[in-house]
Formats: structure tokens, C-alpha cells, sequence
């Protein structure tokens, strides 16, 4: 597997654009497909990036009834990036993502997806877009094999084409030699997996990913993520809702969309440090509910909330408190073995305190 | 809209039926057993009633009656108490559902030449046997009274109305020669509504649905690469029906081919868009399951299916017309059992294709639309 089994790039495809490089691999990488079975050697050409912004959005407007679910939004997304497009559920990421796709016709907005009015003509986009929904959306009924035929016929796929994308999804999902399985009898791992290389059977330019890791262990996420990676170093864009906002690091770009509004977007360094007016707290404590009751009644703390393990104060930028302060009033309050640490705040926090600021 | 991708579907259709042998099992068991339900139990006509014969005369008159009923057919004497006050806890166990109460003095009354009064108790908690069954006891009574009349010398032909009646188109009343046609589109109905109902709510649960409009297939495409597997299994159905039909229980078959196909597409037609309805408005396929009983019962009981419209209360009469079964049943009916071309049942294809081009229609703008939200 050492050599790149289809070397030539595939004509229908402009040539690469220089500031796009190739990508970036790492020493581990590298050997990815040595080590890890699952991942194999990128075998099949994506498309190549071209001129302008694989997503233009100005002014997307879609209402239910008198409410907007997403309410006059603006955004672009650079060609090969990873766009990570965060919000709580019931934001407005389900459907942006449907108007993007061609799938839901917005009230008013403009929005190109690799340079054509998706709005106007989602037949022309279609075929150049991969989606995967959190449903991983195959058909349970039918064996990993049929599923892979289905949506290679359904972009009408060559035969050889389909020969080898078969061959590298079957790899890529570590599912060689159970072809004939139903894909109701994989496990959740194995399902994204399969779901993703359906997803992107036609080699599409750009990706929509819809909480694509919810409902999935933590080691099949992180393992799902290199793959994304893997795909943006071919030059596909991806475009990822998630709610799990450690995922958000992952992203180049994140927007953040809170009741159907952008409130915040660009790197993750960026928010951190742009859109972050507080000093974060990291607290370990036994009891942690007691001590979130106190901190939240606490004098001089904005915000208090759980934060994996442990607890997370956000206090004004410039107050006075200092860790120390805070250990000593959560001992006074009886939680003796509290920990407290200043942090850099996570896109977590961020997030934490730009929703705070809208209510 | 691409061939090819309409061929793709139907090939996903019949891979994932394949998955479900049961239910094509059942699909094709389905007719089979509702002809055996419907052709022996439901609409066998009402004979050997069981019955009670209370006898306080004791006299060959009253024997003479006794023997009238027994002979008939239609009513079969399986007991015989000696009181009027017996008869009460055998109407209430069930064990008799009509009795005759001949009382004492009935012989001398006859020889009297006076009236003589004959006591027919009927259970009417069925209504339709206390209906046949009191019917079928005063035929009988009053054939014995023409021959008591006669043995006693009176002239028959006495003037009066004597009703000679002529079935015509069923000269054996045999009611599965209007059962199987009927059965045929009731069953295209089940089928067509309730399993593809039941597929598209399943392919919109598991997200396929959403999947595969993100790709280029147009919403046509996927419905006709829904329709055409079902339509398929729909006319295997009614195959079967028609041919146990006439080849088993020997339904004659009067009329002309193309009346009962033209009938039956345009009945397709509207069930695959009630079946589209359903779909639409169900996320979930118990709630389809729900919404198909919501429309399958009043259409089983208004349409003429079981009970017949003429005998419903003038009231409820016209919502008859509202159900698209009953025109199917026409149709079906008046092309098996009377032989009825185009021109006798021009006014139900026509109310047919109304509804088929309204329901049909409507039904596919409104999964388009909603295939897009």
C-alpha cells in the first residue's frame, strides 16, 4: 500500500490550485496506512480546490410560522477548510445546513455553494456535495456492499470508478470481508464510518456533516476525526455542526450560531482570545452539585456551570478575584478539598459567556 | 428525471423486501385468507337457526307447523320445552335464537274456522338474524295457512297479490359472487396504503429519506421507484384473489376486462395518494399504523364492502359518496356480477378518476413539498 494506487489526477477536475498544498502529512501519518488498517492510504483523487469560497451565505433567512429559525445570517467558508458551525440544539444548524444542501428553500438570502445559487438550481450542486446526517442514514436492511452500490448509482459512478472507491470506503471503514453484512448488525463505529464513505462515494468538493459523532464512544470520535482531517488534506471543505464543543478545536473556522444567529466566528484562537471578556476558573471539588449551588450565588463570579469532571467560574476580566480567593471561600463554605486553577478558557467558555451576553 | 435511477430505486425496493420475507409471505397470505374468512364465514347466508319449539296443543296441526319448520332448512329445532317460561334462559345462554310458541287450543280454533294465534319469539340482539329469521317464519306460516285453506276447501285464487320473486344476475343469492370482487379492491387498498405508508414513514425515521435528497435524485424519481415495487405486489395480490375467486369458489366472471382494469387503475391511483397522505402526516409508523385504521373503518363500513348502502339510515346515506371504495365497488361488482360495459358505469369512472386525479395530485405536491422540509 505504499504506492498511490491511481496517481493521475481525474480530468473533470481543474488543476490544483497553488495555495492549496499538498497535504500536510505528518511522520505518523505517513505510516497511517501500516499501522492502522482503518485508515488506508487516500486512494481516490478528491476534487481539487478551485477559485472563490466553497460557501458564500449573505443574509439567510428560513421561518417556521412567525418564528425564525434562522434569522439573517452571513458567512463564508474557505475552500479546504474545516468549518465547524456550532450552536445548541434547536440554534438553526440543522437548517442551514438543509438550506446549503438544496433540501429546504429559504424565505429570503442568498446562498452559493461552490460558486452556484444552490437556492436556484440544487441540481447542479448536488452532485458535487456529500452529506451525513447523525442518523448515519443507511439503509439498515441492505449489506454494507448494497449500500455502497446504491449511492454509487445514484451518482452514476463508472463501474471502475466504483470498483475502487468501493475498495478504498471498505478499507477506510475497516470493513473489508464483511461486505455482505447488514449494516444494521455494525456497530456505531463501523456504521459512521460506512456512512461517511458512502457520503463521499462521488468524491464530492465539499462536505456537510450534521453531528456527525453524536451518539459515538469517545475513541470511535477521535478516530472518526482523523479521517476527517485526513479528507482536508485532500482539499475537501467540511462543514460540521457539532455540539461537543472539544470537537470545536478540530475546526480552522467556527461560527457560532445561537437562536438563529451568528454571534461569534473565526479561528478558535480567535475567540478565545477576541471574543473572551472573563477570566475562567477551573474548580475540583467532591460534592460538585453543592459547590455549583454555592458558586452560582456567589459574589463576584458571572457564571458558574459543570465542565467535564469538573467546574468552570467566569468571573469580569477585571475583578479582583484571584484563585487563591476563591478556594478560601468555597473552604469557608464548607467544600474543603476544593481545587481551584485559573485556565485558559475553552471554546467551551467562550461559548458559555457569549450566550450569557445575548440573554 | 433518469431511467436509470428510477431502476436503481426499485432495485433497493425489491432488495430491502427481500430482507423481509415475512412480509411478502403475508402479503400474498393475506388475500387468501380474508377470500376463506369473508367467502365461508362473514357473508354465508343465514340458515339452520336454532330453535325452540314450545308445543301446548299437542295436536296434528300443531306437528304438522312443527314439521313445516323443521323441513325448511332454515331453522333447526333443538328444543322443545313444555313451558312458555323455559324459553327466557335459552334466548339468554344462546343456545336458541329463534322460538315457536304453538298454544293450546290452536287445533280447535283451525276447526272452528277461527284465526288461530301462532307466538314467533326472535332474538334481536342480531339484528340480522331476527330480521331473516322472523322473515323466514311468517313465509312458512303462511304456505301452511295456504294449505290448510286448501285441504279445507277454499279456493286459493282468492283475489290477492302473489309476489313471485326473480334474483336477477345471482340467481343463487351466493353472496361471494359479490364478496370477491369487492375483496379484490379492498385488498389493493390495504396493501397499497398501509405498506407503502409504512415504508416511506420508515425511510423518513432513518433518515435515508433526507439522505437521498441531498444526492440528485429528484422527488419523482423516488416516487416512482417507490410506487412501481408496491403497485407490482398490489396486482400479485389481486391476481390472486381474482383467480381463487373464480377458480375455486367458482365466481363468474360476466364482463368485460377492460371496465374492471380501468376501474382498478384509477382506484390504484387514489390509494397510493392516501397511502402518500398517511406518510405525510405520520413521523412515526405506529402512527401510520393509526391513521390507516382512521380511514380504513369507516371506509370498510361505509362503503358497501360488508353492509349494504341501501339498507343504511337515509342520513348517514350520502357520506357514502365521500368514500372512493364505494365507486370501486361498483364498478368491480357491476362488471363481474351484471356484466356492465363503460356505458352503465361511465358515472362511477368518472367520479373515480375525480378522485384519483384529486387525491393522487394532491398527494404528490404535498410529498414534494414535505420531502423538502
Amino acid at each position: 500500500m505504499s504506492e498511490h494506487p491511481f496517481p493521475e489526477p481525474s480530468p473533470q477536475f481543474p488543476e490544483h490550485s497553488p495555495q492549496f498544498p499538498e497535504p500536510v502529512e505528518g511522520p505518523e501519518a505517513s505510516t497511517s496506512s501500516a499501522n492502522l488498517p482503518q485508515f488506508p492510504e487516500p486512494s481516490p483523487q478528491f476534487p481539487e480546490p478551485v477559485e472563490g469560497p466553497a460557501i458564500k451565505v449573505t443574509g439567510l433567512t428560513k421561518t417556521f410560522g412567525t418564528f425564525a429559525a434562522v434569522d439573517g445570517i452571513d458567512f463564508e467558508v474557505p475552500r479546504g477548510q474545516i468549518f465547524g458551525f456550532l450552536g445548541p440544539n434547536g440554534s438553526g444548524k440543522t437548517t442551514t445546513i438543509r438550506m446549503l444542501t438544496g433540501t429546504l428553500r429559504p424565505k429570503s438570502g442568498l446562498a452559493e455553494v461552490l460558486g452556484t445559487d444552490v437556492v436556484r438550481h440544487p441540481e447542479r450542486v448536488q452532485r458535487r456535495i456529500g452529506y451525513m446526517s447523525q442518523k448515519f442514514s443507511l439503509f439498515e436492511d441492505m449489506t454494507v456492499d448494497e449500500n455502497l452500490k446504491f449511492y454509487a448509482g445514484v451518482y452514476d459512478l463508472p463501474a471502475e470508478k466504483f470498483a475502487q472507491q468501493r475498495d478504498y470506503v471498505l478499507r477506510m471503514a475497516d470493513l473489508v470481508g464483511r461486505e455482505d453484512e447488514l449494516t444494521r448488525n455494525l456497530s456505531v463505529g463501523w456504521r459512521q464510518r460506512l456512512a461517511l464513505g458512502a457520503a463521499t462515494i462521488h468524491e464530492p468538493e465539499l462536505l456537510f456533516l450534521d453531528e456527525p459523532t453524536s451518539g459515538v464512544d469517545p475513541v470511535a470520535r477521535r478516530q472518526f476525526w482523523d479521517l476527517l482531517y485526513e479528507l482536508a488534506g485532500r482539499g475537501v471543505t467540511l462543514f460540521v455542526t457539532t455540539h461537543y464543543m472539544d470537537e470545536a478545536a478540530h475546526c480552522n473556522q467556527l461560527a457560532f450560531i445561537y437562536r438563529g444567529r451568528i454571534i461569534a466566528e473565526g479561528s478558535p484562537t480567535e475567540l478565545r482570545t477576541k471574543y473572551m471578556d472573563q477570566r475562567i476558573f477551573d474548580i475540583t471539588v467532591s460534592s460538585a452539585d453543592l459547590a455549583l449551588d454555592y458558586l452560582v450565588s456567589t459574589e463576584g463570579v458571572d457564571e458558574a456551570y459543570l465542565s467535564g469532571a469538573s467546574l468552570h467560574a467566569a468571573t469580569a476580566a477585571h475583578s479582583p478575584l484571584s484563585a487563591d480567593d476563591l478556594r478560601q471561600r468555597l473552604i469557608g463554605a464548607g467544600f474543603a478539598d476544593a481545587v481551584v486553577l485559573e485556565v485558559e478558557p475553552t471554546i467551551e467558555d467562550v461559548f458559555v459567556n457569549l450566550v450569557s451576553r445575548q440573554r | 428525471m433518469s431511467g436509470k435511477r428510477i431502476r436503481l430505486l426499485i432495485w433497493k425496493e425489491f432488495t430491502q423486501l427481500k430482507r423481509d420475507p415475512m412480509l411478502v409471505r403475508l402479503l400474498l397470505l393475506m388475500p387468501v385468507i380474508q377470500l376463506v374468512m369473508f367467502g365461508y364465514v362473514v357473508a354465508a347466508d343465514i340458515r339452520h337457526l336454532s330453535t325452540a319449539v314450545v308445543d301446548l296443543d299437542h295436536s296434528v296441526a300443531s306437528r304438522a307447523l312443527t314439521d313445516q319448520f323443521a323441513s325448511s332448512g332454515y331453522f333447526t329445532i333443538n328444543a322443545r320445552p313444555t313451558s312458555e317460561d323455559d324459553l327466557r334462559p335459552l334466548l339468554d345462554r344462546g343456545q336458541i335464537q329463534v322460538a315457536v310458541v304453538i298454544p293450546a287450543g290452536t287445533q280447535d280454533h283451525l276447526d272452528r274456522g277461527e284465526t288461530a294465534q301462532i307466538g314467533i319469539i326472535v332474538d334481536g340482539s342480531d339484528s340480522q338474524v331476527s330480521a331473516v329469521g322472523s322473515g323466514y317464519a311468517s313465509q312458512i306460516i303462511s304456505r301452511y295457512n295456504r294449505q290448510v285453506m286448501t285441504d279445507a276447501g277454499v279456493s286459493v285464487a282468492a283475489p290477492g297479490v302473489d309476489a313471485q320473486i326473480r334474483v336477477m344476475f345471482n340467481p343463487t343469492l351466493d353472496p361471494i359472487n359479490t364478496m370477491i370482487p369487492g375483496l379484490i379492491a379492498a385488498i389493493m387498498m390495504i396493501s397499497l396504503m398501509a405498506i407503502m405508508s409504512q415504508a416511506v414513514v420508515k425511510e423518513r425515521e432513518s433518515g435515508t429519506l433526507e439522505q437521498m435528497f441531498v444526492t440528485p435524485i429528484r422527488a419523482s424519481e423516488y416516487l416512482i421507484g417507490k410506487l412501481t415495487p408496491y403497485a407490482g405486489l398490489a396486482t400479485l395480490q389481486m391476481l390472486i384473489v381474482a383467480a381463487v375467486g373464480i377458480l375455486w369458489f367458482r365466481v363468474p366472471f360476466n364482463g368485460q376486462l377492460g371496465v374492471v382494469l380501468v376501474g382498478l387503475a384509477l382506484f390504484m391511483l387514489t390509494c397510493i395518494g392516501l397511502g402518500l397522505l398517511v406518510s405525510l402526516v405520520s413521523h412515526t409508523r405506529q402512527q401510520a399504523q393509526q391513521a390507516m385504521m382512521f380511514i380504513m373503518l369507516p371506509t370498510m363500513v361505509l362503503s358497501g364492502f360488508i353492509f349494504p348502502i341501501a339498507s343504511m339510515p337515509p342520513l348517514i346515506q350520502p357520506l357514502t359518496n365521500l368514500i372512493p371504495l364505494t365507486f370501486a365497488l361498483e364498478v368491480l361488482r357491476g362488471a363481474f356480477v351484471k356484466g356492465s360495459g363503460f356505458a352503465a358505469l361511465a358515472p362511477q369512472l368518472l367520479i373515480l378518476a375525480g378522485f384519483a386525479a384529486v387525491i393522487f395530485t394532491a398527494s404528490i405536491i404535498a410529498t414534494r413539498r414535505r420531502i423538502a422540509e
